[in-house]
């Protein structure tokens, strides 16, 4: 890190090079995404046995299926005989297996090895044994989390405790019902920025009043530059004239049966580390899920979540989506415009976070830390 | 005629593989009946017994051609040739098989001596 002197207002941030050098990101490939909780896919992607994705997660590709018996399952998308990636498409329905298209080695749903050429001809080998490998496998929020440790973090202190630590109480987000939405509308914004400076922009609110002027009408207080993640249990209030959480304020759409009264027409934002943003308003639930794959790239998927009802009744979701789809749009832009700099002599040694930002500093810590 | 298995050991639904030379396989079908085939798949050494059973036939765990229980007829490339059928007497809970005396018809690597 930097030592130069810096007056009391000012924290310093990582130098330049943590957002552009190969060697660090190979470093947080393997220190933090494989090392993580890491959540992949919405549950209701695989809809039924046999359904897949595909899944960047840190330098690994991921199998996603649903097996036989209705269970998630996850393997590593590498034939055990001589390592051909198994599905090379991003999602996809197999009927019964999935066949290696090099020499026809074929796995069940949950990873056995079934059959081979001249397999019976070596009783030896244990179709256990060198069945795919499976990572571990959580269903938490109606998404998919896999980890890739042999022995993963606890879930509740990494990923539920998150939850916990900003919004105080474990159970407020319950209140949402997430797994029983439905997702309205998926967006897949590709990024070419680091990760770190997407997680960054999610933490603070000091550029909020610069780009996100249709953000800024619907929650005022965003305004001052304080973000709603800098308050333990806060989350910031519509304005007066608004009703809905609305690209203009109209009326949004049926509200989540749950939600109380203390959380209605209120904005809540939460990071879970290393990859996972969930942002809540009374009507819908937004949740980002980033994939790094390389420095400067970075492909977000957002899904917004409404109520099956809502989905189903083919109600206008638009102005609801169109409001975080823009403010989705300005703070990448923001990001892609950053990630060049980081490579600048101007950079070498890092900017600052002004008081508004300082808790980014404990995303720092937390990022070197885990690198060691 | 040689036992193959108690008629426990094949529930409906399921396949065995008895380890002759050349290797036969049993299939109990949905419908309760017992059928036997050559086991080996006309087109490569793959195990049909390892396939997918559906009604009266059974597709290749490899290239998905189907053969028919019942005549030993395969439905469509990459096999071209049928598998041989074998007679089957299930008596006092034993399953036995009458090998059939028909030649094999085996897959080239088989029949080389390569695989």
């Amino acid at each position: 890190m930097s030592t130069r002197s810096l007056p009391p207002s000012v924290i310093s941030t990582l130098p330049g090079g943590y957002y552009t050098d190969e060697g660090v990101f190979a470093s947080e490939q393997a220190r933090i995404f494989e090392s993580m909780w890491f959540c992949v896919v919405r549950s209701s992607d695989l809809g039924k046995p046999g359904a897949f994705r595909t899944v960047q997660v840190g330098r690994e590709s991921v199998l996603v299926t649903r097996a036989r018996n209705g269970s998630i399952r996850a393997f590593l998308n590498v034939c055990r005989h001589r390592g051909a990636r198994i599905c090379t498409e991003e999602s996809g329905e197999v009927k019964r297996a999935f066949q290696c298209p090099y020499h026809a080695w074929t796995y069940d749903l949950e990873g056995k090895l079934i059959a081979a050429p001249n397999l019976t001809k070596m009783p030896d080998i244990d179709r256990v044994e060198f069945g795919l490998v499976n990572v571990h496998v959580r269903e938490w929020l109606g998404y998919v989390w896999v980890c890739l440790a042999d022995e993963p973090p606890s879930f509740e202190a990494d990923v539920t405790g998150e939850v916990v630590t900003r919004l105080g109480d474990g159970d407020l987000i319950k209140n949402y019902d997430i797994e029983n939405l439905e997702v309205g509308r998926r967006i897949v914004y590709d990024v070419k920025a680091n990760w770190k400076l997407i997680i960054e922009n999610f933490m603070e609110c000091y550029h909020c009043a610069t780009i996100h002027p249709e953000l800024t009408e619907v929650l005022p207080e965003f305004a001052d530059g304080y973000a709603a993640q800098s308050f333990v249990g806060h989350g910031a209030e519509f304005g007066e004239e608004i009703q809905g959480f609305t690209v203009d304020g109209s009326e949004g759409v049926d509200r989540i049966q749950g939600v109380s009264e203390d959380q209605d027409r209120r904005y809540y934002a939460i990071t879970i580390k290393p990859q996972v943003f969930i942002n809540l308003v009374p009507d819908h639930v937004i949740i980002h899920r980033m994939f790094p794959l390389a420095a400067d790239r970075t492909i977000v998927e957002c899904d917004w979540l409404f109520r099956k009802d809502v989905v189903e009744g083919g109600k206008d979701l638009g102005p609801s989506v169109e409001l975080f789809h823009r403010v989705n749009v300005q703070d990448f832009d923001a990001c892609e415009r950053c990630q060049p700099a980081m490579n600048s002599r101007a950079y070498a040694g890092g900017g600052v976070l002004v008081p508004s930002e300082h808790h980014i500093g404990a995303f720092h810590d937390w990022v070197l830390e885990k690198l060691g | 005629m040689i036992p193959a298995c108690p008629l426990a050991a094949l529930p409906r639904g399921e396949a065995y593989r008895l380890d002759v030379e050349p290797p036969i396989a049993l299939f109990h079908t949905e419908d309760g009946e017992i059928y036997a085939i050559d086991d080996t798949c006309t087109h490569q050494d793959a195990s049909l017994a390892d396939g997918w059973l559906e009604g009266c036939e059974v597709e290749c765990p490899l290239h998905a051609s189907r053969f028919d229980l019942r005549t030993g007829r395969v439905d469509a490339p990459p096999a071209k040739l049928p598998v041989r059928t074998h007679r089957v007497v299930v008596e006092d809970g034993t399953v036995y098989v009458v090998p059939s005396e028909e030649p094999p018809n085996l897959p080239p690597g088989i029949r080389a001596g390569t695989a």
